[in-house]
């Protein structure tokens, strides 16, 4: 293990049966909800709770970064409707693999943190989005929560308190925008998965209707760490910007020589993590580029990447963003087009159809960059795919899907715009090109 | 096959019971729609017409809106696929990490595209989204299955291997 990793979410990964009610309570589990419902009651009031997550400066793991403590604050108090909480393990922005080790390996982890979650914002229900295709870590968490019902930790009287949770799994089918929050609650009411106008947010209405919290696996699973040591001693875990606080999963992969999941502090530089942590570029290569936070962040080239630290100021500062936490390490080998075209592919198919910017958009966007990947690329459509991107982002959508369109494939077109450039054909040959408009 | 020769659906008896358990646990039934479809998928590998009409009745929606959500999640398949569904990432991370050449394997041992089944009604092939397995990628999903870090011999191992035990 690298001395820069931090493991406090992943402080038992690796162990034999980690993934088990028995380790989890030897190693400490449970012993959070314990102190917020037994040991400690009077002092962990819902208010108390909500104003420890703000202090350790939580921000939601998911990809937009938003205050933890701040969303749950927004929870209407004075209301007659139930209140549900969903935990987002959809985990399909392209480089993202950090949830799957918390659902198939510490699956406890979370669900402490959803029914803390749950005592605190008044809520009985809880249900957990996974994507379809997980069907070994829906198996671990069927199992973990029929073991958390039979220790008494979820179910109507929680450890023989007045306060009681439920939590109830459910399987999506293979869509990448069933990750956004409001696509996720139509995916959850049986639905196809088209993200609502917001307002009204899914606090004020949410799951049928009713106010609604949504956080990702990793940010329930800080949650039973806060309540134990305390938000300050969270927040303090980082070691950059002090907006950042705590520690990040990262899923790291691409031409590297460990790939992985790695926990460590926010604020490192982005260079120590791919040359100490994860032992370098496979090969002797050279890096090329790194896209810092899952396929809809903005790529670095080499030199930015070297310059940029890993929290939510140094990535805006270097005018791309955390995300996932989704590093993707690219050497000098890397067809730059190829890139742009797999990325492209990736929205194209998953557009969810529902604006018409976005869904023809992003077919046009796709078949622009076919036009290069197959040699046949002309100067004006460099220019026409700048342009157009533009029009479907900055809110010409309900969600936010064109926009991230825009940040995956643009900057790579424009950083690396010679490679481009020689994918124009010069000659007077006329080709039988696909037009931007065919499917 | 043909529509007409679709044969009448209904559930098995572990998604009979199953669905027993699950209408307890959505306090509006719409939310079954997606969980039956699976079930169905469970029984007979594909969604068919007929299942179709039984989930709407089950579940108490119109026929359209199960056939809106079946034709919007790309897991349902809406023919009858392969005994074995080899379905190959081809996201970034995964073709950084060769899953090209799997994709070739396939297509040479089997003689089949993507989106096709040989003729023995074994193996259907398809290109799929990233999987979150990149850190251990190339990834092939058989089923419900993950098989992690393949390359083109592991991949012909594993053919074979599925193949000896049909
Ligand atoms: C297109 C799109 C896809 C998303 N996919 C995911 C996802 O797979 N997992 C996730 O946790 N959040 C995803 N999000 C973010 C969610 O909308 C939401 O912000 C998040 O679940 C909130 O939880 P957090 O505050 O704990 O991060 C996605 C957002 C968008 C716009
Ligand atoms: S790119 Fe293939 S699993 Fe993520």
């Amino acid at each position: 293990m690298s001395s820069l990793e931090k493991r406090i979410l992943l402080k038992d990964w690796g162990k034999n049966n980690c993934h088990t009610i028995e380790v989890y309570e030897e190693e400490g589990g449970y012993t959070a909800l314990k102190k917020v419902l037994i040991d400690e009651k009077d002092k962990w009031t819902s208010e108390n709770i909500i104003e420890e997550v703000k202090i350790s400066g939580l921000r939601g793991r998911g990809g937009a970064g938003f205050p933890t403590g701040l969303k749950w604050s927004f929870i209407p108090k004075d209301t007659d409707k139930p209140k549900y909480l969903i935990c987002n393990a959809d985990e399909g922005e392209p480089g993202t693999f950090k949830d799957r080790v918390l659902l198939e390996d510490l699956p406890h982890g979370f669900i402490e943190g959803m029914i803390i979650a749950g005592i605190a914002l008044g809520s009985k229900q809880g249900y957990i989005y996974l994507r379809g295709e997980f069907y070994k870590p829906w198996q671990r968490v069927e199992e973990a929560i029929k073991d958390a019902y039979n220790k008494g930790y979820l179910g109507d009287n929680i450890l023989g308190t007045k306060h009681s949770f439920h939590l109830t799994t459910y399987r999506g089918a293979g869509a990448y925008i069933c990750g956004e929050e409001t696509a996720l609650i139509e995916s959850l009411e049986g639905k196809r998965g088209h993200p609502r106008l917001k307002p009204p947010f899914p606090a004020v209405e949410g799951l049928y209707k009713c106010p609604t919290v949504v956080n990702n696996v990793e940010t329930y699973a800080a949650i039973p760490h806060i309540i134990i040591n305390g938000g300050k001693w969270y927040a303090n875990l980082g070691q950059g910007s002090e907006k950042s606080g705590g520690t990040k999963l990262f899923s790291i992969s691409g031409h590297i020589n460990k790939p992985g999941v790695y926990e460590l502090p926010m604020g490192l530089p982005l260079i120590d993590i791919i040359e100490k942590v994860t032992g370098g570029i496979k090969g002797d290569k050279k890096l090329k580029a790194v896209i810092p936070g899952g396929s809809s962040t903005p790529i670095l080239t080499a030199q930015e990447a070297k310059k940029a630290i890993m929290d939510y100021e140094g990535m805006a500062e270097a005018g791309t963003f955390l995300g996932s936490g989704a590093v993707i390490v690219l050497d000098e080998t890397t067809d730059m087009v190829e890139l742009a075209y797999r990325v492209a592919y990736f929205y194209d198919h998953e557009s969810c159809g529902q604006c018409t910017p976005c869904r023809e958009g992003t077919r046009w966007v796709k078949n622009i960059l076919k036009r290069f990947k197959d040699r046949i690329g002309s100067a004006d459509d460099l220019d026409t795919l700048c342009d157009f991107s533009e029009y479907m982002s900055n809110g010409a959508t309900i969600c936010p899907f064109g926009d991230a369109v825009k940040m995956a494939v643009i900057p790579i077109v424009k950083k690396f715009r010679e490679e481009f450039e020689a994918r124009i054909d010069k000659t007077e040959k006329v080709h039988e090109k696909i037009s931007i408009g065919d499917r | 096959m043909n529509k007409t020769e679709e044969k009448e659906y209904s559930f098995s008896k572990k998604s009979e019971d199953r669905f027993k358990e699950l209408e307890k646990k959505f306090p509006q039934r719409s939310s079954l729609v997606l969980w039956t479809l699976h079930l169905v998928q469970e029984d007979i590998g594909y969604i068919s017409k007929p299942a179709i009409e039984y989930v709407a009745k089950r579940v108490g929606v119109s026929k359209s809106w199960v056939e809106g959500v079946c034709t919007f999640y790309s897991m349902y398949n809406k023919k009858p696929v392969g005994k074995y569904h080899l379905q190959v990432c081809h996201n970034v991370s995964c073709w950084l990490n060769g899953s090209d050449k799997l994709e070739e394997t396939i297509k040479e041992k089997l003689n089949i595209e993507h989106g096709e089944t040989t003729k023995d009604g074994l193996f259907t092939f398809t290109h799929v989204e990233c999987l979150a397995s990149c850190g251990t990628s190339p990834v092939v999903q058989v089923n419900n299955d993950y098989h992690e870090k393949m390359d083109p011999q592991k991949l012909e191992e594993l053919i074979e291997k599925l193949k000896a035990e049909v």
